[in-house]
């Protein structure tokens, strides 16, 4: 089972490697972790329910979790399309599209931001139009998730296409001999392999997404009770000196990363096993 | 190419340099530093304006070179950052609440205010920027809660010009109603302006700036709240933005202070008293019109392009000052913060 694992011989030069990394881990990652959880809880159990139940600061967590739970539905279906196409079509200019798909990783934040204002904002020629129907997108919630959207968009197509790469087609051509149609081969064959992959992409963008300041802050229009975000409302709340605020809603977004993240290895630990992959 | 004895040679010589005295930048001895640190609207004035006229002044006075080092961030930021060790000479904000705080923290002395203008070095007003030919025919802050009406400000939470900005409105309804009320206004109706208002704001931006490039730039809104010195520079910079002077308007008062603790590390007490003495001066305070802003010292002409002063113009002072207007607006139980929750449970209702 321990692929990739190398015994440890217990050497000198061996120790010192693990211990550096085990130590630059703690000094890097978990370190600052514990510095934010140890101050929001300083002031008490009481204090933190008290911040955390600030009418202010919960709808911008559940703002937060609805916007992202959008995002992860959208991306969870075209993501898996999109790794789909790139697998199992051969078009002309597939390996461009599949070196575009990283670029949502390398555009800067803020730019998101300003090409989506650009293009959608109030003034924008797409945003008149939408106007006049009364649909807003940019500084109302749709633009949030516009926004997020963009970030996120490899996270999906990039967890499922290796998967999608490794299955073995027979199975499939096995189900169309025997009569099943493309839909139903892909319902009942292909995709029971694919939930992992397609769960722990979705769980990445979603933890991404809890997170996400840079281009939010630019469409979302910042407005308490409406479009205020909670990274947006801890920026806030920061730099108008209220720290405990801020930092309870920082544990917050913080517990709920990890607690993706521990989900998705369990999920795909149980998978594993099930399905002796 | 270079042999690697001869890479950790210049290594070596690049980052002990500064250690060796007389070598490293700055440690000259026939040159003064003076370390800022500001808030990002007085960018342009000091950096183009002031700075450069001290250190001609300083050079023709004493003999030596005067060198820079400049910060520019939002003033709320500045002022936790001087707080907790940043070690400007001389800290510029954008108002008087920010400055407390780095008394708070014993790095200005609580007598500032005593000097020449109570602490401040510049003044402007809250006005109202609007499009060209004012197709909405915007003259007063109630127009702002018209229906249709398109309102950018920033985000107080954040930005000290949002707190200026929305106090204008605040302050102007406030010292209508106090009159035909004996025991204090109706706050009512106060908070009934303040909340049309901010249901027309289009996007909370996180400063002042921003605001103003959404406005210009990308053509967002039909109004913008801002500083009048701010709108002036525009104009300065042909790309004039038409602007009102509600009849009621609050003026701005931008302090600035010596920071002890710096400057008792740094021994540069004398250049920094120096450079805020020559800012409040005739010549100081012309600089700063030419940027804009309205001069401290009434004897100096008004910035090119300036409205006539409104007839009701009022100051933090007449509203009880910042300490009290930061908790009774902003604080938890605030009017402002009163504002959004009045609006959803209307929302709520009205279903």
């Amino acid at each position: 089972m321990a692929t990739g694992t190398v015994k440890m011989s217990g050497g000198a030069p061996d120790l010192l490697l693990r211990g550096t990394s085990l130590f630059y881990l703690g000094l890097v990652i978990i370190l600052p972790m514990a510095a934010l959880v140890v101050e929001a809880a300083r002031p008490g159990a009481a204090a933190f329910w008290e911040a955390l139940r600030d009418p202010y600061a919960w709808h911008a967590l559940k703002l937060t979790f609805i916007t992202a739970l959008v995002m992860v539905v959208v991306n969870a279906l075209t993501g898996t399309a999109t790794a789909w196409v790139l697998v199992r079509y051969d078009f002309p200019g597939r390996g461009l599209v599949n070196a575009l798909i990283d670029l949502p990783f390398a555009v800067p934040t803020v730019v998101t931001g300003v090409m989506l204002v650009i293009l959608f904002g109030p003034s924008s020629v797409v945003g008149t139009i939408l106007g006049r129907y009364g649909w807003g997108v940019i500084y109302h919630q749709p633009g949030i998730v516009l926004a997020l959207l963009f970030v996120t968009y490899p996270f999906v197509i990039r967890s499922v296409q290796p998967v999608l790469m490794e299955q073995d087609r027979a199975e499939e051509e096995a189900a169309a001999t025997l009569g099943a149609g493309a839909w139903t081969t892909f319902r009942r064959v292909t995709l029971p392999g694919l939930w992992p992959s397609i769960l722990t992409g979705a769980g990445l963008s979603f933890s991404r997404a809890l997170g996400e300041f840079g281009s939010v802050v630019l469409v979302a229009g910042n407005q308490p009770l409406a479009t205020k975000t909670a990274p947006l409302y801890i920026f806030g709340e920061i730099e108008s000196g209220n720290r405990h605020g801020a930092l309870v809603v920082s544990a917050v977004l913080l517990a709920s990363s990890l607690l993706i993240l521990v989900v998705l290895n369990g999920i795909q630990g149980r998978w594993g096993s099930e399905h002796g992959h | 190419m270079l042999d690697r004895a001869r890479i950790g040679l210049w290594i070596a010589a690049v980052v002990l340099a500064p250690l060796v005295p007389g070598c490293g930048p700055g440690r000259d001895p026939n040159a003064d530093e003076l370390k800022i640190g500001a808030y990002s609207v007085v960018r342009e004035v000091l950096g183009h304006g002031l700075l450069p006229a001290f250190k001609a002044e300083w050079k023709s006075r004493t003999g030596r070179v005067l060198n820079f080092s400049e910060s520019y961030i939002g003033s709320g930021a500045q002022a936790r950052a001087i707080a907790s060790g940043f070690d400007a000479d001389v800290a510029i904000l954008s108002h008087e609440g920010d400055m407390e705080l780095l008394v708070k923290a014993g790095r200005v002395k609580p007598t500032w205010k005593d000097g020449p203008n109570g602490g401040m070095i510049t003044h402007s007003l809250v006005v109202i920027g609007h499009r060209p030919g004012n197709p909405k025919g915007i003259k007063d802050w109630p127009d702002l809660a018209r229906p249709g009406i398109g309102v950018l400000y920033p985000d107080p939470k954040s930005s000290g010009g949002a707190r200026w900005n929305i106090n204008a409105i605040y302050g102007a309804a406030y010292l209508a109603l106090r009159p035909a009320n004996q025991g204090g206004p109706d706050l009512g109706a106060v908070r009934d302006l303040l909340r049309k208002v901010q249901a027309n704001v289009v996007n909370m931006d996180q400063s002042g700036r921003q605001s103003m490039a959404n406005f210009v730039e990308r053509g967002t809104g039909d109004t913008v709240v801002t500083y009048e010195n701010e709108l002036l520079l525009r104009n300065r910079e042909s790309q004039p933005i038409p602007y009102v002077i509600p009849p009621a308007t609050l003026l701005i008062e931008g302090p600035a202070a010596v920071v002890e603790t710096a400057v008792e590390s740094h021994g540069s007490r004398a250049v920094a008293e120096a450079f805020l003495e020559f800012v409040r001066s005739d010549q100081g305070q012309r600089i700063v019109a030419e940027y804009g802003f309205r001069p401290v010292k009434p004897d100096v002409a008004a910035p090119r392009g300036a409205q006539a002063l409104p007839p009701k113009l009022f100051t933090m002072a007449d509203l009880g000052g910042w300490a009290k207007l930061e908790q009774e607006l902003y604080g938890p139980k605030g009017l402002w913060t009163s504002i959004f929750t009045a609006e959803t449970s209307e929302r709520a209702s009205g279903r």
